[in-house]
């Protein structure tokens, strides 16, 4: 088929969809709501993966580098499968072109006190000023400040934490854990800051504190893990093979490893926006369907005409497809500027959405503008468009030309 | 003399009505000469429909040895295939329906040029031959008007020279003047007449027009599906 002969068989298609504007109006503008449904919830699904991601890279660092052991066994005592000599491993992973940062991370559990109550505490030991630069506000200060390099036997405190210790900034409270020998040790701390993850029951059993501090109430000099900070995002499979193959008796594995939380609301997204997309699919099919079957049936009488001059089947199969492409092609573009304006208006009048379950904090409604969400969705609805016209309208250019002349 | 355009010799149709077989067409032969315009008669239900139908390769004759056969410039073609049906259709035959049967979106100039662009001509040659047939039969001024612009018998012309631009071997025309009044049918007669002897094409009219019949080369009468009755003007003279 030449240009010239396409463009032509285009014009009838793009007539032919004008001959009842109502109906192929409405088809377009289902079509369009259609794509505009599918690239929202596209979007969305998109803006939230891209959060978590980035969110669960920040907590734990795109890379965690520590002993096997660490990721597979419990420990029988603190810092069992902890790290020696860490400063030394960390200044050859900041070698690595695209290492940014490492950070120290010592984890451990045991009693928090104010002298008249104990409660259990989960606390994490962090290289303070390194943390907060790499990873930003990453938590919410309620009260006080965060901590700094220079503090010592100071720790910052969940929000439900310190109500539950009835702690202020300047409190005095006591840390109680395990040594690695196994004896109980104890130590007094100063609290610098209240603060707020968004998971109120995290918020109820953290505590931060610095490396020195932790390693001092453990007695230890391990870390548990170096949490790998890389220049992108996309540096994280390069890299990680990079500095596995580099220490091959530590254990190097990715945020994508740990980040279970993430994995379960993406494998839950797709699954609703895939249930989502699949129904939307159906509906522009139908829509488109029943519109061509509509127009076909008015026109049985003309496609006998056409088939009596010597059109071929495949010929008015192709000009129905065209109009599905005319019709379905102006609804998906139409619903991709409306999905473009929505998102982008989302950008200049925020909207707010309230806690997901399981938090305190609400987030900003936002919707992903993706040329391949775009580009995909669009050819989606174009082709399913174009099929949905071929089918229908396969019958009819096949039957007799007689019947189709006889048509009433 | 040249070779026959389109014979049928013994021709049979017959349909199926629930639990009735009504036959159509009952051994039919009939030979119909390069430029000659042979006009079919008859009540209705007498067959005409059935054999333009069967001339025009749009429909069959009965299954089975003994049903008769249809040459189309000398090749049999009551058997071929639809697509060698479509496909002879598109380049050897022009069809002139009695409600003229334009397509209501596409232009004058675009139904006129309808056959040539299915046949794959050049745009160049498509166009120089759409505007000679346009103002052959006098619509050059109305190229771009949609048909539902136009007047009965300025359709009816779109309509002839829709099924002549392709120069056709056989043109089938049913009942090609019923809707248009007597002058405007007398005009669409000496068009037909005028560019069929140009182009060499001959004409199948099935008509109850006497007028029209009595203006053909042969008047073929059928009845029942039997020819009963054939005239022509030489005959007459």
């Amino acid at each position: 088929m030449t240009l010239h002969s396409m463009l032509t068989w285009l014009r009838f298609a793009v007539a032919n969809t004008r001959r009842n504007r109502r109906r192929s109006l409405v088809t377009l503008a289902i079509t369009a709501l259609g794509t505009a449904g599918l690239l929202l919830a596209g979007g969305f699904a998109l803006f939230t993966y891209q959060s978590l991601e980035e969110m669960a890279a920040r907590t734990t660092g795109h890379l965690i580098v520590a002993k096997p052991e660490a990721f597979s066994t419990e420990e029988d005592t603190p810092l069992q499968h902890g790290l020696d000599d860490a400063d030394a491993l960390t200044q050859r992973l900041l070698a690595d072109p695209s290492v940014r940062q490492v950070l120290p991370r010592v984890e451990f559990s045991g009693l928090i006190s104010n002298g008249d109550k104990s409660t259990v505490m989960m606390a994490v030991g962090i290289a303070p000023d390194a943390e907060f630069a790499v990873k930003g506000p990453f938590v919410k200060v309620l009260a006080g400040r965060v901590l700094d390099n220079s503090d010592r036997l100071a720790v910052m405190l969940g929000e439900r934490l310190a109500r539950s210790l009835k702690a202020t900034p300047g409190s005095s409270l006591t840390l109680l854990a395990s040594t690695t020998d196994g004896a109980l040790n104890a130590i007094d701390v100063t609290v610098q800051g209240l603060i707020a993850t968004g998971v109120p029951e995290l918020d109820a059993r953290l505590v931060y504190t610095d490396v020195a501090t932790a390693q001092q109430l453990l007695g230890s000099k391990r870390i548990s893990s170096l949490g790998v900070f890389l220049d992108r995002m996309a540096a994280t499979g390069p890299a990680q093979a990079r500095l596995q193959a580099a220490w091959p008796q530590l254990a190097v594995q990715t945020w994508l490893d740990q980040a279970a939380f993430y994995k379960s609301v993406r494998d839950l997204y797709n699954r609703i926006f895939g249930a989502l997309g699949l129904v939307i699919g159906v509906i522009v099919v139908f829509v488109v369907t029943n519109a061509m079957a509509m127009a076909i049936v008015e026109r049985t009488r003309e496609i006998g005409t056409l088939r009596a001059l010597g059109t071929l089947p495949r010929q008015l199969l192709q000009s129905f497809a065209m109009e599905g492409m005319v019709l379905g092609g102006s609804g998906a573009l139409l619903g991709s500027l409306v999905a473009l304006a929505v998102s982008v208006g989302l950008l200049i009048f925020p909207v707010e959405m309230p806690p997901p379950p399981g938090r305190t904090n609400g987030y900003p409604l936002q919707i992903a503008i993706d040329p391949s969400l775009y580009g995909v969705t669009m050819l989606g609805v174009l082709l399913l468009s174009m099929l949905a016209a071929t089918l229908v309208a396969r019958h009819t250019v096949r039957q007799p030309v007689v019947d189709a002349l006889a048509h009433v | 003399m040249s070779a026959p355009v389109l014979v049928l010799r013994g021709v049979r149709k017959t349909y199926q009505l629930g639990a009735h077989t009504v036959p159509a067409l009952q051994g039919i032969d009939l030979t119909l000469q390069p430029g000659e315009m042979l006009a079919l008669t008859g009540p209705s239900g007498s067959g005409k429909s059935t054999l333009l139908n069967l001339a025009g390769l749009i429909d069959q004759p009965d299954a089975g040895p003994g049903n008769g056969e249809i040459l189309l410039h000398g090749r049999r073609v009551e058997r071929c295939t639809e697509v060698e049906a479509t496909l002879l259709r598109r380049d050897a035959i022009g069809f002139v329906f009695q409600s003229f049967n334009l397509v209501p979106v596409m232009s004058v100039a675009d139904n006129v040029d309808y056959p040539l662009f299915i046949a794959g001509l050049p745009w160049d040659e498509r166009r120089r031959r759409v505007a000679q047939m346009l103002a052959a039969v006098g619509l050059a001024e109305h190229a771009h008007h949609r048909p539902d612009a136009l007047s009965g018998g300025q359709r009816q012309r779109v309509a002839i020279a829709r099924a002549l631009i392709k120069r056709p071997r056989l043109v089938i025309a049913d009942e090609p003047t019923a809707a248009l009044d007597s002058h405007t049918a007398d005009q669409m007669l000496a068009l037909m007449r005028e560019l069929g002897q140009a182009e060499g094409a001959a004409f199948l009219v099935a008509t109850h027009d006497l007028r029209l019949s009595s203006r053909c080369d042969r008047v073929v009468h059928l009845c029942d599906g039997l020819i009963t009755d054939i005239s022509s003007l030489e005959l007459a003279a």
